[in-house]
């Protein structure tokens, strides 16, 4: 197979790199080396050539330990978690450790790296992973020595011998290791957590040399002798085809060598590619002029008479009658109609893009009866699947190998760029890198849905709230499967409907019909960002009713610390992420707790009297809680800014404290931009924005002078981190803004109130 | 087509392309280096950013053509072995996450300190305002700018 | 009859586009020859260049602040720049940074030589016509250009001279820079007159 150039074929060059102070007393770099060379988990037939107990340990005679991420890195920082887990659990440091990313392989178990479960799913088979790697190199040595096992530890890469002080190495075991058979899960034992050294402590990120030199691959940085590049014309509206079309023009462009028509997708759409016209070219610059030259006239379909305004007053009638009921409790009518006072707010926010900072780009070639794959995916089994069909080759011969990720928030997890890349190389019978544009990258997304949700509550003659009514209408992700879906589920409102404990007697959840007419995709924390948006705002108005503080309203509403059962909430049952309700019960207590001490660390307590405009939120997503305070300040133009963030996290077991603190600070970053800017909006079934200027994020000038980030030690199973820290920073924002202007914002994007 | 000589992290190059090849494309595609990133096409987002002679440029939006006979710095060249004293402190404090947007980041952060070696919070935001970070380690980029700068933070 | 309606029709209409392509044009300065008064002439040239001179092209790079202004709305320059102490942006985010020495289709970024912020004393925006006049007289505030000099960068400048290709779909300044030109020369001709106080305030 012609080698690719691989960029990160360098060595890490960090030797004489010091990260001692701010982190760990680790004191060195750790050594890794970034590496797609082939795994070295390939063969187990030959104990000589090392011992691999499982896919994800391999430790060679001459000592090297190779640990495998078999999740893709995306910023999450999973390469520099979960290998540490099993590190401490095997008794190795990272420095003597080398990470290698996982192919997509299915022995690797499911490599879905979306919904914030690596960690949390992981979490315990990962353990298990490093226990029995330790657990045969122990019964290796015990037999050596012929001492018992239960006298033998391992520390630093070695075993010891408790009684004699007798140390040997890993890789001095490595071939009589390789030579017993692997135990059951029954026998391997674990460490106790306390000897778990770095887990769950402020650790260095893995890759960090290799992306502030450059040097780390992402979906467009791997090359192959004879590549082309392909830039494709998609259809400005879903579901639209080609019409009619000119290539004269783009043939003449130097370096174009074709243009090939792309198969247009059907309903239901799921992930299939989008259609339109491949310009390929021998450079990208090439392919780009080469589209701008394309005449092409558009058979629009029937989404062309999409317009986002006109489709915000159908989701406003949606809300506007009863939907279908998907929680009770009490009775929410009889007591709003006999309430003493009823206070109702209708909250919008519109679709929202993804905007990974790398626009997608990913290589397929075929070769020798097989298919490699270069892509910066989420998911390389969707990938692998998507391959095979395209091609009408086994699976087990597409071979994709997952590169550094710029950025994903659910985008990459969609095999449609890989159905892109497999048939134009199956077309040009050569290497192709199909290039998304930044333009393609907005206006062909997956968006986020757009939502109306009508919040009613009702109170009594003491200002006390009885009844709680929310109406959420969108169009669901199952739209893109089956496209006649179109009514939210009770799968879809667990995001922050059926899962918010509530000490309110009447309380009901309803879902509205909208139907939809874009690719409905899922970002960093989905539909949490505006269930969340809408119970918090409406919270905060229901203090300002009841001339209450916003904390006091929110624990009052909330109720005493308690496990919600399904009777207490009303509902039949709770997808709950996937996880079992009494692993991860819907807990009140540790809800109530992260606002507790946000509002702590904050000092909410008489932060009006010292005229401080504060904002605050919670929410519980993907099976963690967080809340945020925000601090909004005004300039002397009168627009408003972000002062000061506080934000607390409640996530179970964490492993790298660092990465969990950097999420949390993007996490802020990223609502912030939701908050100010983030809109996506038709006119004719097309997207209006199209780059930077039209959809704006925020910039470094946005960022908060501070952002002070708390995570609650536990021992609980570990929850979600790289989604739940999103959802509370736009309420809070908005509920910072009516501290400070008195103007209640029930509509995102602030930009669209001139405040920001 | 066009033959364009210019310096490249040091080295004389000459390439062959149309000269309203954006410098971007020619140094991925044509030269090889792969460091410096596609994010908008339009200086937009500064993921792009690299030195002409020794000042800041997008190199999206840049035709080769400026370059000829000039010295060109990428981030492969900013420093020998990856230790500019930048490079080291966004190690230390663990500046990135996914870090696509980062060798766009330090090459404006390397003009900054090369012209303000004692930036004070707004020279930083001014400068580094035209560099879009996704993923929000924004926070991160001006600690690690001023403990570079010998700049004490104020917590 | 009816085609005597017919043409009737025709030449309104012709006059009408006529009309209309003289207001979105640049009058040439032959046009107010009639204006027998000097100062009344010159101070009708002057409006007439005034055209230009507070068109959204020219706005935008003589604001009244320290950023400049983008789009025929003048909404404020997107990414944030700033003016820098030599009116061409700061280390990072030079005005040349991302404006090359001519105009980009593909990217939409404007461009022509020497792309930089014409300095305060320049400002436009905000003033009316007898001050912005009165500045542009002055050597002073106009970066001691004489006269002579001052039509020179009217009709010959290439930044000025971006005003009128300004590239992809941006509204051009009225008229021709030759035009414009002419009309500068003509009014410093007829006295240099400045209309008075009281003229058309710019936003």
């Amino acid at each position: 197979m012609t080698e690719p150039r691989l960029i990160t074929r360098r060595d890490f060059l960090g030797n004489s790199v010091l990260v001692g102070v701010q982190l760990s007393a680790f004191g060195l770099l750790l050594g890794t080396r970034v590496s797609r060379a082939a795994t070295p988990l390939d063969s187990n037939e030959n104990p000589a050539m090392g011992f691999t107990p499982n896919v994800f340990v391999h430790i060679s005679p001459t000592g090297e330990v190779t640990i495998v991420c078999h999740r893709s890195e995306m910023g999450q920082g999973i390469r520099s978690s979960m290998p540490v887990l099993i590190a401490d659990e095997l008794g190795v440091d990272m420095k003597q450790v080398k990470v290698v990313q996982g192919d997509g392989d299915k022995k690797y178990g499911d490599q879905n790296t979306d919904g914030s479960t690596s960690i949390r799913n992981g979490y315990e088979n990962m353990r298990l992973m490093g226990a029995t790697a330790r657990t045969m190199l122990i019964t290796a040595a015990a037999d050596l020595w012929k001492v018992s096992p239960a006298s033998c530890k391992t520390e630093h890469g070695f075993v010891l011998h408790h009684d004699t002080g007798r140390k040997t190495s890993f890789g001095s075991l490595a071939e009589a290791a390789a030579k017993l058979p692997v135990p059951k899960k029954e026998d391997v034992t674990y460490r106790p957590t306390s000897e778990l050294k770095n887990v769950g402590t402020n650790l260095p990120l893995l890759d960090a040399p290799a992306y502030v030199t450059g040097t780390a691959a992402y979906g467009a940085d791997i090359s192959i002798p004879g590549m082309l590049i392909a830039v494709i014309a998609r259809p400005p509206v879903v579901g639209g085809k080609i019409k009619s079309y000119n290539v004269d023009k783009a043939l003449k462009v130097p370096g174009v060598k074709k243009v090939v028509e792309m198969p247009p997708a059907t309903l239901p759409y799921a992930f299939q590619a989008w259609g339109g016209l491949a310009v390929v070219a021998d450079n990208t610059w090439a392919a780009l002029k080469g589209r701008a030259q394309l005449e092409i006239e558009w058979d629009e379909g029937a989404n062309a008479s999409y317009n986002s305004d006109e489709f915000r007053k159908e989701l406003s009638l949606s809300v506007s009658k009863p939907g279908k009921v998907i929680r009770k409790t009490g009775d929410v009518e009889k007591t709003l109609a006999n309430a003493s006072k009823r206070v109702e707010a209708e909250y919008h926010v519109p679709h929202l893009p993804h905007v990974p900072m790398e626009p997608i780009a990913c290589i397929a070639h075929i070769h020798d009866g097989r298919c490699d794959i270069w892509a910066s995916t989420q998911n390389p089994q969707a990938a692998q699947k998507e391959a095979a069909r395209v091609l009408g080759m086994p699976e087990e011969k597409i071979h994709v190998h997952v590169t550094f990720l710029g950025g994903a928030f659910g985008r990459k997890s969609k095999a449609d760029f890989i159905s892109e890349a497999t048939f134009l190389a199956k077309k040009m019978d050569a290497p192709v890198r199909v290039q998304w544009s930044r333009e393609d990258d907005i206006q062909q997304d997956y968006y986020n849905t757009v939502s109306t949700q009508l919040l009613t509550a009702g109170l009594d003659e003491h200002g006390k709230v009885t009844a709680w009514r929310h109406r959420t209408a969108f169009p669901p992700i199952g739209s893109i499967f089956s496209a006649s879906d179109d009514q939210p589920d009770a799968g879809d409102l667990q995001q922050g409907v059926l899962d918010l404990p509530l000490s309110i007697p009447n309380v009901q959840g309803e879902s509205c019909k909208a139907p939809a007419h874009v690719r409905i995709g899922w970002l960093r924390s989905v539909y949490n960002i505006f269930h969340s948006f809408a119970t918090n705002s409406f919270m905060d108005e229901l203090a300002h009713t009841q001339g209450k503080d916003m904390r006091e309203t929110m624990l009052e509403l909330i109720g005493p610390p308690r496990l919600a059962s399904l009777e207490e909430l009303g509902i039949p049952a709770l997808k709950n992420y996937g996880s079992p309700l009494d692993k991860h019960p819907v807990d009140a207590g540790r809800l109530r707790h992260v606002i507790e001490e946000v509002t702590r660390i904050s000092h909410w307590k008489g932060h009006k009297a010292e005229g401080r405009t504060l904002g605050l939120a919670a929410h519980r997503s993907f099976l963690s809680y967080v809340a945020a305070v925000v601090s909004m300040k005004k300039h002397p133009d009168g627009k408003v800014y972000v002062d000061e963030v506080w934000t607390v996290i409640d996530a179970g077991k964490i492993i790298n404290r660092d990465r969990v603190r950097s999420q949390m600070e993007g996490a802020v970053l990223f609502g912030m931009s939701i908050a100010y800017y983030g809109a996506i909006t038709m006119k004719d079934g097309k997207t209006e924005q199209s780059n930077f200027d039209t959809l704006k994020l925020v910039r470094m000038k946005d960022a908060p002078r501070k952002i002070h980030v708390e995570i609650v030690e536990s021992e609980l199973a570990p929850g979600g981190v790289g989604e739940p820290g999103v959802p509370p920073v736009a309420p809070a924002i908005i509920n910072a803004v009516f501290a400070l202007t008195g103007q209640r914002v029930r509509t995102l994007p602030l930009s669209s109130t001139g405040l920001v | 087509m066009s033959k364009i000589k210019l310096k490249l992290n040091g080295v004389d190059r000459e390439v062959e392309a149309d000269p309203e090849m954006p410098l971007l494309w020619a140094i991925r595609d044509l030269l090889g280096l792969p460091g410096t990133k596609y994010g908008c096409g339009q200086a937009l987002c500064g993921a792009c950013t690299i030195h002409l002679d020794d000042q800041p440029i997008r190199s999206c939006v840049t035709p080769i053509s400026r370059a000829e006979g000039k010295s060109v710095t990428t981030i492969e060249g900013l420093s020998p072995n990856g230790d500019h004293p930048l490079q080291k402190a966004w190690i230390e404090f663990g500046v990135p996450q996914c870090g696509f947007c980062q060798t766009g980041q330090i090459m404006t952060a390397a003009a900054l300190l090369k012209a303000i070696p004692k930036p004070t919070d707004k020279d930083i935001e001014q400068s580094l305002s035209g560099n879009l970070c996704r993923c929000g380690t924004y926070t991160r980029i001006r600690s690690a700018i001023k403990q570079v700068a010998g700049i004490k933070e104020t917590t | 009859m009816r085609a005597l309606a017919i043409i009737f029709l025709l030449g309104l209409l012709t006059a009408q586009a006529a009309e209309v392509a003289e207001v979105s044009a640049l009058k040439d300065p032959s046009a107010f020859d009639g204006i027998t008064n000097k100062v009344e002439r010159s101070r009708a040239l002057f409006r007439e260049a005034g055209k230009v001179i507070q068109s959204p092209r020219c706005l935008v790079c003589h604001p009244n602040g320290d950023t400049p202004a983008q789009g025929d709305d003048l909404h404020p320059h997107y990414p944030a720049v700033v003016r820098g102490p030599h009116n061409d942006g700061v280390v990072g985010m030079k005005c040349t940074t991302c404006h090359q020495d001519h105009n980009l289709d593909l990217a939409r970024v404007p461009g022509a030589p020497g792309w930089h912020l014409a300095p305060l004393s320049m400002a436009w925006v905000g003033k009316n016509l007898h001050s912005i006049c009165e500045q542009i007289k002055d050597p002073k505030r106009n970066g001691n250009k004489s006269m002579d000099q001052l039509i020179e960068h009217f009709a010959h400048d290439k930044l000025v001279g971006w005003g009128w290709h300004p590239g992809s779909n941006r509204t051009p300044a009225p008229g021709t820079q030759e035009r414009m030109g002419a009309l500068i020369a003509a009014w410093i001709a007829t006295g240099a007159e400045c209309p008075p106080e009281h003229s058309k305030e710019t936003k």
